[in-house]
C-alpha cells in the first residue's frame, strides 16, 4: 500500500542503506505531499532514524537517491530543519536555552557571521511558540526531558524551514507535553509546512498524523492515515508482536475511534 | 624592588602560552577530546624532526608545517581506528600517539649527528633560557626574546581563530549531527581545531615541553569548568587562571630554584585540586554516608 503523489515535497528513490554490509533499509521508494503532518512508524530497529538521517545526508546510502523540493539536498539545505534524538547530545554542555535555540539560525548566517538582534528575536519567537519563554536564561543542564525536547523543537522552528524532520521528538515526554507539541506541529502543517516525525506510539499516531509511513527494514506502507492504518498493514509492520497489536486494538476500542470500519 | 625585565618577559610568555592552550583546551574539554590534545602534543614529534631535518633549523616554518601535518594525521588516524577498525577511543589514542612519538624518537636518534635537537629539549623545554635567546634583525636591532614573539603570535592566532569560528566551534561541540544537517561541516571545523592544537603545541614546546603543554591544555579548562557552566565565563576564567599560573609558577620556581614550567603546571594542579575539594561532591566525614545527591554525570 504505497501511495505516490504528484509534485512531492520529498521523494526517496530505491534507497538502500547498510551499516558494515548489514542492510538496515531495503529498497525504500516513496513520495510525500506538502503541508501535512507525517508519521514514520515501525518497531525498534526498523530503520526509522536511518531513513531520517539518510534524508538529511548524515548517512551515505548504499544505493538510491533523495530529492527534496525537486532538488538535491545541498541546494535546499536552508529550507530543511532537523531535530536529532534528544539523547544524541550532552545536556551538560555550558549553554543557556536561548543559546541553543539561536543555533537554529546559524545555517542561514553562514561562516564567520555572528548572530545579532534579529537572530535573537527569531529564537525568542520560537521559544514563545513552544511555551519555553520563561526558561530562556536557564542552563540546559537544568531542564527536564520534556523541556529539553521543546528546546530542540524551538531550535528547529528558529531555522524557519519548510520541511521539518524530527527524530523521536516524543521520547521521554509526558502526555500533556506530547499533546501540546502535536498541536503545534498541526498548526505548522496547516501553515503549509511539511512535518515528518519518527514516532512509535501507534495510538497517538492515529489521532494526530494525516499521512503515515510504515517501516520494517523495507517500506510496508506510505499513504493517508485512513488507508494505511489497517490491521493487516500494522501486523506486517510490527510482525509477530501481537501483544502490542492487541493493546492497540484495545486502545482504539476504548477511544471509540476506528478507522478500520468505515 | 626594581622592575625585573626578565621576570616580566618569562611571566608574559608563560601567560600567553597558558591562555592559548587554555582557550583551545576548553573546546577539547567540551568535545570530550582532552586526551586527543595529549595525543597531538606527542604525535607532532616526527613532524618536528622532519621539518628540522629539511630546514636545518629549529626555528623554521617547515617545523611548524611538519608538526601541523602530523597533528592532523594523528587526528585522522585516531578517527579512522575508531570508526573503521572499531577500536575504542582511548585505545586508538594510545596506539596512535605512542607509535608516532616512537617514530619521532627513532628519527631524532638517526639524525642526531646532524641536528642539534635532543629529547630533553623536546620533552621538557625551558622557559628560563628565554631572555638569552633574542630575535636580532639582520641590521642588528634587538627585538627582544624570540620565544615571546612566537607565543604572542600564537596567542593572536588562537584568539582570532576562536573569535571568528566561535559559533561553529560551539555548535559542533554541542551537536555534531545538527551542525552537519544545517551545512556547517563538523569534520572541517574539527580538523581546523586540531591543526590549531598542533600549531600551539609546537609553538609552546620550546618553552614548556611536549609533556607539560598537555597539562596547560587540560588542567585550566577543567578547573574553570568546576566553577562555571556558561561558555564565555568559562573562557574568561580559563584565561585568568592562565595568567595566575604563570605569575605564581615563576615566583615559586624562583624561590625554590626549580623548573618554571614544572612549577606552573604544579600550581595549575593545586588550583584544580582546591577547586575540586570546594566544588566536588564529597561524602561528609570519613566513612560516613553522603547527604548530598550523587553527581549527575559530570
Amino acid at each position: 500500500m504505497i501511495t505516490q503523489v504528484p509534485h512531492p515535497v520529498l521523494e526517496v528513490h530505491d534507497l538502500t542503506v547498510s551499516y558494515d554490509q548489514h542492510p538496515v533499509l531495503w529498497n525504500v521508494d516513496l513520495s510525500l505531499p506538502a503541508g501535512q503532518l507525517i508519521g514514520i512508524l515501525g518497531p525498534n530497529g526498523a530503520g526509522k532514524s536511518t531513513l531520517i538521517k539518510s534524508i538529511m545526508g548524515l548517512i551515505q546510502p548504499t544505493s538510491g537517491y533523495i530529492k527534496i523540493f525537486d532538488k538535491p539536498l545541498p541546494d535546499v539545505r536552508s529550507r530543511i530543519s532537523y531535530v536529532p534524538q534528544r539523547e544524541s547530545v550532552d545536556w551538560n554542555f555550558p549553554a543557556s536555552v536561548l543559546d541553543v535555540v539561536v543555533m537554529g539560525t546559524y545555517g542561514k548566517l553562514g561562516l564567520f557571521r555572528r548572530p545579532g538582534k534579529k537572530e535573537v528575536q527569531i529564537a525568542q519567537d520560537a521559544l514563545d511558540q513552544v511555551g519555553m519563554m520563561a526558561y530562556s536564561k536557564r542552563q540546559i543542564s537544568e531542564l527536564s526531558g520534556g523541556q529539553q525536547q521543546r528546546v530542540f523543537i524551538a531550535r528547529a522552528l528558529a531555522q524557519q524551514a519548510d520541511l521539518y524532520l524530527m527524530d523521536e521528538p516524543f521520547a521521554g515526554v509526558d502526555m500533556a507535553t506530547e499533546t501540546a507539541i502535536f498541536q503545534l506541529l498541526q498548526d505548522m502543517a496547516r501553515a503549509g509546512k511539511t512535518v515528518l516525525v519518527v514516532h512509535h506510539d501507534i495510538h497517538s499516531a492515529m489521532n494526530f498524523f494525516e499521512w503515515c509511513i510504515m517501516l520494517n527494514l523495507h517500506l510496508v506502507a506510505s499513504g493517508p492515515k485512513d488507508q494505511v492504518m489497517t490491521e493487516e498493514l500494522l501486523r506486517k509492520t510490527y510482525g509477530g508482536k501481537l501483544n502490542l497489536l492487541t493493546q492497540v486494538t484495545d486502545l482504539i476500542r476504548k477511544q471509540d475511534f476506528n478507522p478500520l470500519k468505515r | 624592588m626594581t622592575f625585573d625585565t626578565n621576570a616580566f618577559l618569562i611571566i608574559l610568555t608563560g601567560a600567553l602560552i597558558a591562555i592559548s592552550c587554555g582557550f583551545l583546551g576548553v573546546f577539547l574539554l567540551l568535545r570530550k577530546m582532552s586526551m586527543t590534545g595529549d595525543a597531538i602534543s606527542h604525535a607532532v614529534l616526527p613532524g618536528i624532526v622532519i621539518g628540522f631535518f629539511v630546514s636545518g633549523s629549529q626555528r623554521s616554518l617547515e617545523v611548524i608545517i611538519g608538526a601541523g601535518l602530523l597533528g592532523i594525521l594523528s587526528t585522522l588516524m585516531i578517527d579512522a581506528l575508531r570508526k573503521k577498525a572499531k577500536v575504542q577511543l582511548d585505545a586508538s589514542i594510545g596506539i596512535t600517539f605512542t607509535l608516532l612519538f616512537a617514530i619521532g624518537i627513532i628519527l631524532i636518534n638517526l639524525f642526531a649527528y646532524k641536528v642539534d635537537l635532543d629529547q630533553e629539549c623536546v620533552l621538557y623545554g625551558e622557559i628560563a633560557y628565554l631572555p638569552i635567546d633574542l630575535w636580532i634583525t639582520p641590521s642588528g636591532i634587538n627585538l627582544g626574546p624570540r620565544v615571546t614573539w612566537l607565543a604572542g603570535l600564537n596567542f593572536f592566532l588562537v584568539t582570532g581563530f576562536i573569535y571568528l569560528l566561535f559559533k561553529e566551534l560551539s555548535l559542533t561541540s554541542f551537536d555534531e549531527h545538527f551542525s552537519s544537517a544545517i551545512g556547517i561541516p563538523a569534520k572541517g571545523v574539527n580538523l581546523a581545531l586540531m591543526s590549531m592544537v598542533s600549531y600551539t603545541t609546537v609553538s609552546s614546546f620550546e618553552s614548556v615541553g611536549a609533556i607539560l603543554v598537555v597539562a596547560l591544555l587540560v588542567v585550566p579548562p577543567s578547573t574553570a569548568y568546576l566553577w562555571t557552566k556558561s561558555l564565555i565565563p568559562l573562557l574568561r576564567l580559563t584565561a585568568g587562571l592562565g595568567i595566575l599560573i604563570a605569575i605564581l609558577g615563576y615566583y615559586l620556581a624562583y624561590w625554590i630554584d626549580s623548573s618554571i614550567a614544572g612549577m606552573m603546571v604544579a600550581v595549575a594542579g593545586a588550583f584544580f585540586f582546591c577547586s575540586a575539594l570546594i566544588k566536588g561532591n564529597w561524602p561528609l566525614g570519613i566513612g560516613g554516608t553522603s547527604k548530598s545527591s550523587p553527581a549527575f554525570d559530570s
